[in-house]
């Protein structure tokens, strides 16, 4: 009978197989036996900035074949976003950059190798220089490669190629921080570590949606056990302002006025920490003075917010003894007046001493993996290190600890992106280095660069993928490894230093952005310069020696197998005075010691200014652009190449609007608009829903029609795009067939 | 500036780099193994304990999965996590994450739905599988599919209002969440409680009693849960508006044209249709048989192609008991050699006296209406709005007419009135179908129930299959045949107009099953790939 049931009914066989799980090894659990793993080891993930660790498993030959989250690391316990968890797939993507592709006189990028692309490479660039000036060739760089990399792109740009213009895309998403953090308290030194998101009692998000942009983050609030309160500062109603317990839809960039009206409320209610304020910070008088103006009345007008919501809003903020922290991303950083709006929050944080203690801050949440150590060893706007360009001594200390002449440093720091681009613009610069950033559908009214491509003599282009917006442009394009391909350290947005590790191989003649920046510099002929530099691993030591004495000191940080074993290293961590190695989780100020010259923060404050493009009657929505979905990454080369991301999010570009002014257009959700601003047009599907509000549209960044319509505006100290309102007009096209 | 460094010492180290490039950094593994055992007492964090039940579920209860919306926000790490840890194919996932929204301009709403298999107490896969390729575990309660046993039918997927069995084209076979059972049964969390960051997915134990569940903690926005009994609960504490309805109800979704089943649905119509009309002429020709015998013989030849796995096909009448599609099967499986005998005998190949040719006659008309009727219930049996008995029946039936009046049409001899009943019938059809326009107001479609969505699919994506539709049955059932029935047209016109009613027809069924509105879980918005309206 039992032959004959099985006939009948077929319970095991090679397909049923195929899902049959082993018991797990290694702590991972039960995994489908082919995908059984012979080993882990740990990497920092390569997305966002959060910085998750992620146990990638490995076959008997040590090739990474599948991951999942670290359970054992402080910052994502054991947690990963979707993006994490494929960071595997987009190395195997079948448009991977293989060779160096050279342009030939047809016009078609043709594979050369390697000694053939540095000979292109140098032989164009010093015959530009020789006849422009060495300022003819500048460099776009990147916040997604290690910061090992980024000092030697550094410092051979700069120092061994006469280079005076680098700068790179944390321009787009960081530098509003940075400058902020800068002038306020001395130093780029955001002051939080992840465990203050548990430790708050009243969260402040401010323009930042980590429900779906840092889900790991997130994953942090919902382990508060205060009962926070949550207040969500953002035009649209995301996912992050439907879990709060208050949204405030002010209007947008009017944010800064209403911090400046809860100041002015703080005051007025006595709930300043007026000793923390006389010993700690300098200029709290002529602040006080200045926010008198934002009246409620002003406010509640400026920003439409209703008189309820904003008591509520001071209540909270001012309730005695709560801890108040403010988080902030693009939506403050992306602005016309993003340095000032950054330093509104760190006024609400200074004014109440809600700083240095479990719970508080004035916290930027970082955009990319590597944003702060672009921001601190880039060596495009700081001196690598964190030092200054313009200060002799300086020079020569940076110059004495690499061991070249202080002469070969530049005494002016970097133009900022924009200017690099008027600079092209202009004919100065003739020649652009662009390495993993996708300039061409990622920067600002993006029409203009593709206006600019002509005016370049030369584009060089180093990237994983051959399909980028901007390397389908070049003349020479580099083949970079990836994230996975390649050791080195991040740093997350809490200061924590974190080991990425080879796991896979680079595909065809790809390599490691060192290994192509060692290469430039041998053909340069300034390889002796960088004899010290000679792995990532060396060069980690080169960066502890610039950090020493700095506030980002990591001295105390022996070598890679050290971060690994600590589970990542925030800094400061100086060897001469070493933290409780248990300590994972730490903040800065407590002693309310700033990293000024007098050691007080500073109270920073300007008029707020209007909209750089109000909205009329010719364009009369005002766009918002962010990010669509936490499947998508920027402009999608990494996360369009995997199967599982692309269901996840939406596949063609859309523009929510509301109902009202969906009704006005005769618009349904599935209907082709034309969405023009006064810089280009783009069609996009329209989405109807209430999250946003009448007169209000939104678009997510992926796509590259966006930018487009993005109307180039910056911030007056950051440079810093502001990405985030321009004036558009929308004109329903006939439905498809 | 120095000289650049010449040739040979360059080429040296590009190759010294590519070298280093190819070197990975875990040739460690036997040490991590060593290291990674040592530490294997962390195991501990696959489990979860507490979003997992500590004891197996008891008499009368089961495994199921708990949501609670508050925690979602919309990560979708559970879908990836799912695909990772249970070794899927490319783009494939068992979890999907979709969105409800709804609310006003002052309370404006939206939530974020995670949704997989939901283990119903009465599972519809389950119940129409023709070879019992799905079990309901007794002692768990969780749903699985039998992977080697499945044929590829996809029937279940239509059965399913949640669309979660999903067909896998490497496979030929369909595969589906099985709540991680082997994870369970280790005492681990499945891969999608594993992942989520906020907690917001557990497994918990509900009580069933005579095949149904409490449903009443169902969501609001997804399908009926009075037809499955789907044991998912979904939580919150916020209070919902009255208006939330899913993100992507606006979106129109042509389904599957599955091209052997329309050649199917009409091919067997249309034997059926000559096996009848022949019992009903006082002087039929063999070739109207003949005609019947070569459609049905094409249809069910054709239908094997709609399997992904045929040559497990065989074990398709396990599922009688309560299956549609094996009755289907078993009664068309018996037609064939009966329709085979009467032709056979009708062409004098077959020395038979007695009652026995009018046995073979009637018998293979009747099982073929027999056969018709348990097509027509397989799609009633998904409860489907646009597969309803009243819509299916008389389309089903109403190609056999057609189809058996063309082909009487083409016999030797055929009455001319023939003609007159074809166009008969052909308006009547087609004045039935129009029915499926009617849901189709006037201005704005802002209502998508299941009926308006069908209509706006019949108008939008597939009007160009609809035009066909009209103009074939106009040529080749009304004016053709008109022609016909007044002598105006020779009897060799028959021949096209045969053709263009069965072009006709094959359209007909293309738009009965792409034009269905497919019940699914709440989708995300996306205003893309399903097309505009």
């Amino acid at each position: 009978m039992s032959t004959l049931d099985d006939l009948l009914l077929v319970r095991s066989g090679p397909m049923t197989s195929e899902l049959v799980q082993h018991p797990g090894d290694f702590g991972l659990g039960k995994l489908p036996v082919r995908l059984s793993p012979a080993g882990t080891v740990k990497s920092v993930c390569g997305y966002c900035s959060t910085g998750c660790s992620l146990e990638v498993h490995l076959n008997a030959s040590g090739e990474a074949i599948n991951l999942t989250p670290d359970p054992h690391y402080p910052v994502n316990l054991g947690m990963a976003c979707p993006k994490g968890w494929e960071a595997l797939t987009p190395l195997a993507a079948p448009d991977r950059a293989t060779t160096p592709l050279l342009r030939d006189e047809s016009g078609e990028l043709r594979p050369v190798d390697w000694t053939r692309a540095m000979t292109a490479f140098t032989e164009k660039l010093q015959d530009l220089q020789a006849r422009h000036g060495p300022a003819a060739v500048a460099v776009l760089s990147t916040g997604q490669i290690v910061t090992e990399e980024m000092a030697l792109l550094g410092a051979l740009t700069k120092f061994g190629m006469g280079i005076v213009d680098l700068d790179s895309n944390t321009r787009q998403c960081m530098a509003t921080a940075h400058v902020a953090y800068k002038q306020s308290y001395g130093f780029d030194a955001p002051p939080f570590t992840y465990a203050d998101f548990e430790e708050s009692d009243v969260l402040v998000f401010v323009g930042a949606n980590p429900c779906i942009a840092h889900p790991i983050m997130w994953q942090r609030v919902m382990r508060n056990r205060r009962s926070p309160a949550i207040i969500v500062v953002d035009p649209r109603r995301t996912e992050t302002a439907m879990a709060a317990t208050l949204h405030l839809p002010a209007y947008p960039k009017s944010d800064q006025t209403l911090f400046y009206g809860l100041a002015r409320e703080i005051i007025q209610r006595g709930a300043t920490a007026p000793a923390f304020i006389a010993e700690h910070t300098e200029g709290f008088a002529g602040f006080a003075k200045f926010v008198e103006a934002f009246t409620p009345a002003r406010v509640l007008a400026e920003t439409g917010l209703s008189a309820t919501d904003y008591q509520r809003t001071i209540e909270l903020i001012t309730r005695p003894g709560a801890r108040v922290s403010y988080w902030w991303t693009m939506g403050v950083n992306q602005s016309h007046q993003a340095t000032r709006t950054a330093q509104a929050l760190i006024n609400l944080s200074l004014m109440a001493g809600q700083i240095g203690r479990p719970g508080t801050g004035a916290n930027s949440i970082t955009g990319q993996c590597n944003a702060m150590g672009s921001r601190l060893f880039g060596n495009a706007s700081s001196l690598v290190g964190g030092f200054d360009f313009a200060r002799e001594e300086h020079r020569r200390h940076v110059a004495a600890i690499l061991e070249i002449d202080p002469a070969l440093i530049p005494a002016q720091p970097s133009r900022a992106y924009d200017r690099i681009l008027d600079a092209v613009e202009a004919g100065e610069i003739r020649a652009l280095w662009i390495i993993a950033t996708n300039t061409a559908h990622s920067w600002i009214n993006s029409g203009k660069f593709a206006r600019l491509r002509d005016k370049l003599d030369f584009l060089i282009v180093q990237d994983m993928y051959t399909t980028t917006e901007t390397a389908l442009q070049a003349d020479l394009v580099l083949p970079a490894a990836g994230w996975g391909e390649k050791e080195g350290t991040f740093i997350n947005s809490e200061r924590r230093l974190g080991y990425v590790r080879k796991v896979a191989r680079a595909p065809g003649q790809a390599l490691s952005d060192f290994a192509i920046f060692k290469l430039v510099a041998e053909a340069w002929g300034c390889g002796p310069l960088f004899t010290r530099w000679s792995s990532p691993a060396a060069t980690l030591q080169i960066l502890k020696a610039l950090s020493r004495d700095q506030p980002c000191d990591f001295t105390g940080i022996r070598d890679y197998a050290h971060i690994a074993a600590a589970g990542g290293i925030q800094w400061p961590f100086p060897e001469t005075q070493l933290p409780v190695p248990a300590d994972h989780e730490r903040r800065l100020f407590a002693d309310g010691k700033f990293f000024t010259a007098g050691g007080r923060a500073t109270f920073l404050f300007a008029e707020p200014l209007p909209l750089p493009e109000p909205t009329d009657a010719a364009y009369p929505f005002l766009l918002n652009t962010g990010r669509g979905s936490s499947a998508q990454w920027h402009t999608g080369s990494r996360t369009d190449k995997s199967a599982v991301l692309r269901k996840l999010a939406p596949t063609s570009v859309w523009i929510e609007l509301h109902p009202v002014d969906a009704a006005k257009l005769k618009l349904l959700t599935g209907h082709p608009v034309t969405v023009r601003s006064r810089r280009g047009t783009t069609t996009a599907l329209a989405v109807v829903t209430s999250i946003v509000q009448p007169g209000q549209v939104f678009m997510p960044m992926h796509f590259p029609g966006v930018n487009v319509l993005t109307f180039p505006a910056y911030d007056p100290h950051s440079r810093q795009p502001a990405y985030k309102a321009c004036a558009v007009a929308l004109s329903p096209l006939p439905p498809a067939p | 500036m120095v000289a650049p460094r010449k040739q040979p010492p360059l080429l040296d180290l590009v190759d010294e780099l590519l070298a280093e490039q190819g070197r990975l950094q875990t040739p460690v593994v036997a040490a991590s193994r060593a290291y990674d055992q040592s530490r294997n007492e962390h195991a501990k964090s696959k489990i979860f304990p507490q979003l997992i039940p500590l004891t197996a579920p008891g008499p009368g209860e089961q495994y199921a999965f708990e949501v609670d919306l508050d925690s979602c926000t919309g990560c979708k790490s559970c879908v990836v996590a799912c695909h990772s840890l249970n070794g899927l194919d490319e783009a494939e996932a068992w979890r999907d994450v979709g969105l409800v929204v709804g609310g006003s301009r002052a309370a404006p709403y939206q939530q974020t739905i995670t949704s997989a298999c939901h283990h119903c107490a009465d599972p519809a896969c389950l119940n129409g599988c023709p070879v019992l390729a799905y079990e309901k575990d007794p002692l768990t309660g969780i749903v699985r599919h039998l992977d080697d046993q499945c044929i590829g039918c996809q029937y279940c997927i239509l059965k399913c209002p949640y669309d979660v069995p999903k067909y896998n084209e490497r496979l030929g076979i369909v595969r589906k969440c099985d709540l991680c059972h082997q994870r369970l049964g280790a005492g681990e969390a499945p891969a999608c409680v594993q992942a989520c960051p906020t907690h917001a997915i557990k497994i918990i134990k509900v009580g069933i009693h005579l095949g149904r569940a409490d449903t009443t903690r169902f969501l609001p926005a997804a399908p009926d849960p009075g037809y499955t009994q789907p044991t998912t609960h979904y939580l919150t504490q916020r209070s919902t508006p009255g208006d939330v309805q899913p993100a992507d109800a606006h979106v129109l979704r042509p389904q599957p044209p599955h091209g052997p089943l329309v050649a199917l649905l009409v091919l067997m119509p249309m034997a059926v249709g000559c096996g009848v009309v022949e019992l009903v002429l006082t002087r039929p020709s063999p070739s109207l048989g003949v005609a019947g015998w070569l459609a049905g013989a094409a249809g069910l030849a054709l239908a094997t192609l709609h399997l992904g796995k045929p040559l497990r096909a065989w074990r398709v009448f396990l599922g009688l008991r309560k299956s549609w599609f094996s009755r289907e099967a078993v009664v068309f499986g018996a037609w064939f050699p009966l329709a085979s005998a009467h032709v056979a005998a009708s062409l004098g190949w077959l020395p038979l006296g007695g009652p026995l040719p009018v046995v073979l006659t009637v018998a293979p008309a009747a099982v073929g209406v027999l056969g018709l009727f348990c097509s027509v219930m397989i799609y009633v049996d998904t409860r489907r709005a646009f597969w309803r008995f009243d819509n299916t029946a008389p389309r089903f039936f109403g190609s056999a007419v057609i189809l058996g009046l063309a082909g009487a049409l083409i016999s030797p001899g055929a009455p001319r009135y023939l003609g007159f009943l074809l166009i008969v019938a052909t308006v009547m059809k087609l004045t039935f179908e129009a029915r499926a326009l009617a849901p189709l107001p006037g201005k704005i479609a802002d209502s998508h129930s299941t009926a308006v969505q069908t209509a706006r699919l019949l108008t939008g994506p597939l009007r160009k299959v609809n035009t066909v539709r009209r103009v074939a049955a106009l040529l080749g059932g009304i004016l053709l045949p008109l022609g016909f029935a007044l002598g105006a047209a020779p009897m060799a016109a028959a021949i096209p107009a045969l053709i263009l009613c069965l072009g006709g027809e094959l359209a007909e069924r293309t738009l009965f099953f792409r034009a269905v509105d497919a019940p699914k879980m709440p989708g995300q918005t996306d205003p893309g790939p399903g097309g505009a309206p």
